[in-house]
């Protein structure tokens, strides 16, 4: 599935650029483990992971236990990376029937909901729980969190404080998963940062050949520093000079 | 004992029984044989290496498919099964081979897929 992008500028009165900075709100819903929803830290109302806001999450795990009340249904989800969590669900109290529902235990479960603390105890409040159909979306939410937590890191790290977009398309761009940091920073993977960096620092006037950046990218084979070059030109980052081997930067450096 | 429902289980396949003797796991395969007597069956991993799961009562129902298995690797490198439940192919069939190549991402980073 994708994330729900919420739309940049909720309203709020504007801060000044500082503190816009200082405040760095992950936008989207974040997949999470129960681990670490659990770990996350707390300051006054909000909650921190790896120092990234987040509140809107999903979970995905099997329900343990499923207790119905008049006012909500109180489910125990278990996705193995700790002891079962809550999981609240209100209840339309004036609607009949489907919406009061209780998913069995047993079964595996999507949740999408907020982070809550009370009495220094985690739990979730979902508005929405579905059971899974297709036991492939789990596979999909196990690598969809890694990919997620990957880029709150990077984005904290990096100098850009610009929410980015959770979806997997982000590691389905590279051509292959191994060797070096795979993941896209600023767009460019780390492979095609390598080939431009070389291309814009070469100051011959026809530029830099294929057969010069194999010589000098020892870890590239030759087909993917093609691939990075057909990328990088597409993009406009670079152009062919003399013949189809030479290229140079478009930056003016 | 304690419950092993109650702590974290790490999600492995055959290859990572050795390093995990007397550890709750969680173990995902798919049915290969089950002994006569109901008390222990054989499940492949994504590789299509065999694990042998115990039980401490014999199966009271035909499994079959892909089962997840909750339970703690015994010094044989066996798992001891403390629920299992077998998850749905109605709709799609489960890529047993797509989930072993998660287990080796979410192992190789652990930092973003903590397990406790």
């Amino acid at each position: 599935g994708g994330y729900m992008q919420s739309p940049g500028g909720f309203g709020s009165p504007a801060g000044t650029q500082a503190e816009k900075k200082q405040r760095i709100r992950s936008q989207n819903i974040v997949p999470c483990t129960v681990s670490q929803l659990l770990a996350a830290e707390q300051v006054d109302e909000t909650f921190r992971i790896h120092d990234v806001e987040i509140s809107q999450v999903t979970v995905m795990g099997i329900i343990r236990h499923a207790e119905k009340a008049p006012t909500n249904i109180l489910y125990k989800v278990d996705d193995m990376t700790a002891a079962p969590m809550d999981v609240r669900q209100w209840v339309d109290t004036d609607e009949a029937g489907g919406e009061n529902v209780v998913v069995p235990p047993g079964t595996y479960v999507k949740v999408a909901g907020h982070l809550r603390s009370f009495q220094n105890k985690k739990s979730l409040v979902a508005f929405k729980i579905m059971p899974l159909e297709n036991m492939n979306e789990f596979t999909t939410h196990i690598l969809e969190i890694v990919n997620a937590h990957m880029i709150i890191r990077k984005n904290l790290l990096s100098a850009s404080r610009v929410p980015q977009s959770f979806s997997s398309t982000g590691i389905g761009d590279m051509g292959g998963y191994g060797g070096g940091s795979s993941l896209p920073v600023n767009g460019l993977t780390a492979h095609q940062s390598q080939v431009l960096n070389l291309i814009k620092n070469c100051p011959v006037p026809e530029g830099m050949s294929l057969q010069e950046l194999k010589a000098q990218l020892h870890n590239m084979s030759m087909p993917t520093i093609k691939q990075a070059v057909e990328f990088l030109s597409s993009e406009g980052h670079i152009y062919s000079t003399v013949d189809d081997d030479h290229y140079k930067s478009t930056d003016a450096e | 004992m304690g419950d092993v429902h109650e702590v974290p289980r790490r999600r492995i396949a055959t290859g990572h029984l050795a390093q995990n003797i007397g550890k709750p796991v969680c173990f995902v395969g798919r049915v290969e044989k089950i002994h006569p007597t109901g008390k222990f069956f054989v499940l492949s991993d994504g590789e299509g290496k065999h694990t042998t799961v115990e039980l401490n009562e014999p199966l009271d129902e035909e499994i079959s498919g892909v089962i997840e298995v909750v339970g703690r690797v015994t010094n044989q490198a066996t798992i001891m099964c403390m629920s299992y439940v077998q998850f749905r192919e109605d709709k799609s069939p489960f890529d047993l081979e797509l989930y072993n190549e998660a287990l080796k991402i979410i192992h190789e980073f652990r930092d973003y897929f903590p397990f406790g």
